[in-house]
């Protein structure tokens, strides 16, 4: 199967129509062109490239937009075939869990009114009191050595870069390009996403950063060699001044953790599973 | 007149591809991603003559810069010099190399999509170590490396019947050409 490149008939035709001299000048300018338009584009500093960047995420946003709405559609479509004996099992799990959450939800009012009365004497402001702007997933970067992903959210909605992205569960990473109606958020299992941050129940604090092979766990490094972390202990976002995230956002738990030679590192089991996020938060400020 | 509407639909499927690529799963077992941009443009520089060929490359060397563009302490981690250069230089590898073979083929181009994903993959897995320091080659980094090529190589088949089926008036892969052989590259 061979197919001669399509200027090997082409070029005759054109020769005839256009003549041999016109063609070679049209071509000669063209070469001219790309030149500069290839010296033009590796000078640009990083200003003018984010400004790019912004622009192909507008061009791609509607693009992304559809695409997600089909990849939604067809995967609502593959949940919602049941037989009747998983919707049996689905109801009664649900209804289990009905029940579970009223319990916990009366428990917890009792619990908001004495948290509030404590701030309110202790005169704290609310941390958590954050203005989010919830965001839907549009798809995960196919590049494999960056962990990014795209969000349906824009400057239209108040995102602008280096916002922190969350969940419920905790810390997801920051958002980096924006254009109107698209932003890219860099996830905290990227290498270059730094967090600072602390351990529960100990005076240790580390820098946290994803790894290079993107094997979706976080190290935290720059911890005291003499550290005693044990497994299962929760990390949160510490907050430093002049940073990116406030203090308190869950990051992950401790896995292990190792002796280094200046210091101590820890692998972490990041809270948030980035893979298979669909809706997230963007933290636009405090309230 | 064909190789403007081809050289339009390509520029199309520029944006399409990274977008539609960002949408895939990964591949299991390590969810690899499949990349679609080395393909289409592989088929591009094939199908293109050298100067259509080599702004193609241009524009999906912008495309692919910008889409992995990160600004770390307010400087570009990667701007669009490597990528440029890395385009136009297999832009012009491939229309060598469809000369040599006397044409476009399927094998060139599943065989090109592969090269071009595999050398782009680990053209910024170098760059990254360069740039950041250390050079983590294990095995989850060639897998990396090995699974999206392999997935070019078996997808580029697909889409150049589909991409061939696109392309308006163009001539059947049968048919033999019978206007005479311009040399180097079109020029």
């Amino acid at each position: 199967m061979c197919l001669k490149p399509y200027h090997q008939n082409q070029d005759h035709e054109n020769r005839i129509q256009i003549g041999p001299l016109s063609m070679k000048k049209l071509q000669i300018a063209a070469l001219v062109a790309l030149v500069i338009a290839v010296v033009a584009f590796c000078t640009l500093d990083a200003g003018p490239l984010l400004h790019l960047k912004s622009r192909l995420l507008g061009i791609l946003s509607p693009i992304s937009r559809s695409g997600s709405a089909v990849k939604s559609g067809i995967g609502s479509l593959g949940r919602d075939l049941m037989t009747l004996d998983q919707l049996q099992v689905e109801y009664e799990r649900v209804q289990a869990e009905n029940h579970m959450l009223r319990a916990e939800n009366n428990g917890l009012r009792d619990l908001q009114k004495d948290n509030e009365h404590l701030r309110s004497v202790l005169g704290y402001r609310e941390r958590s009191a954050f203005l989010l702007v919830p965001a839907t997933v549009l798809g995960h970067d196919a590049g494999a050595w960056w962990s990014t992903m795209k969000i349906g959210k824009g400057s239209r909605d108040g995102i602008a870069p280096d916002m922190p992205v969350i969940t419920d569960k905790g810390l997801v990473g920051k958002t980096t390009a924006v254009s109107s109606d698209m932003s890219e958020v860099l996830l905290v299992t990227d290498e270059n996403c730094k967090v600072a941050a602390k351990v529960e129940g100990t005076r240790e604090q580390g820098i946290s950063a994803g790894t290079r092979n993107g094997g979706g766990e976080l190290q935290l490094t720059f911890l005291s060699k003499l550290a005693d972390l044990q497994p299962g202990q929760k990390v949160y976002t510490a907050g430093v001044s002049g940073g990116i995230f406030p203090s308190g956002i869950s990051l992950g738990t401790v896995k292990s953790f190792r002796a280094r030679e200046l210091d101590g590192e820890a692998v972490l089991e990041p809270v948030a599973d980035t893979g298979s996020l669909e809706e997230v938060f963007v933290i636009t400020g405090a309230k | 007149m064909r190789h403007t509407i081809l050289f339009l639909l390509l520029l199309v499927l520029l944006p399409v591809s990274v977008a539609v690529q960002d949408l895939l799963p990964g591949i299991p077992p390590a969810q690899e991603r499949l990349l679609l941009l080395p393909v289409i443009f592989a088929f591009g520089v094939l199908a293109l003559p050298l100067v259509p060929a080599l702004w193609f490359a241009l524009l999906t060397a912008i495309v692919q810069g910008l889409s992995l563009l990160q600004i770390q302490s307010g400087q570009a981690e990667m701007g669009l010099t490597v990528p440029v250069v890395f385009f136009l230089g297999w832009a012009i590898v491939l229309q060598m190399a469809s000369e040599a073979t006397h044409g476009m083929r399927w094998e060139l181009h599943a065989l090109g999509s592969a090269l071009v994903t595999l050398t782009l993959m680990a053209g910024e897995f170098l760059l990254l170590c360069a740039r950041r320091g250390g050079f983590p080659l294990d095995g989850a980094v060639l897998l990396k490396l090995a699974v999206p090529s392999a997935a070019a190589l078996l997808l580029a088949p697909l889409l150049y019947l589909l991409l061939r089926s696109l392309v308006p008036l163009s001539p059947s892969p049968a048919e033999p050409s019978t206007a005479p052989r311009q040399p180097g590259f079109g020029l």
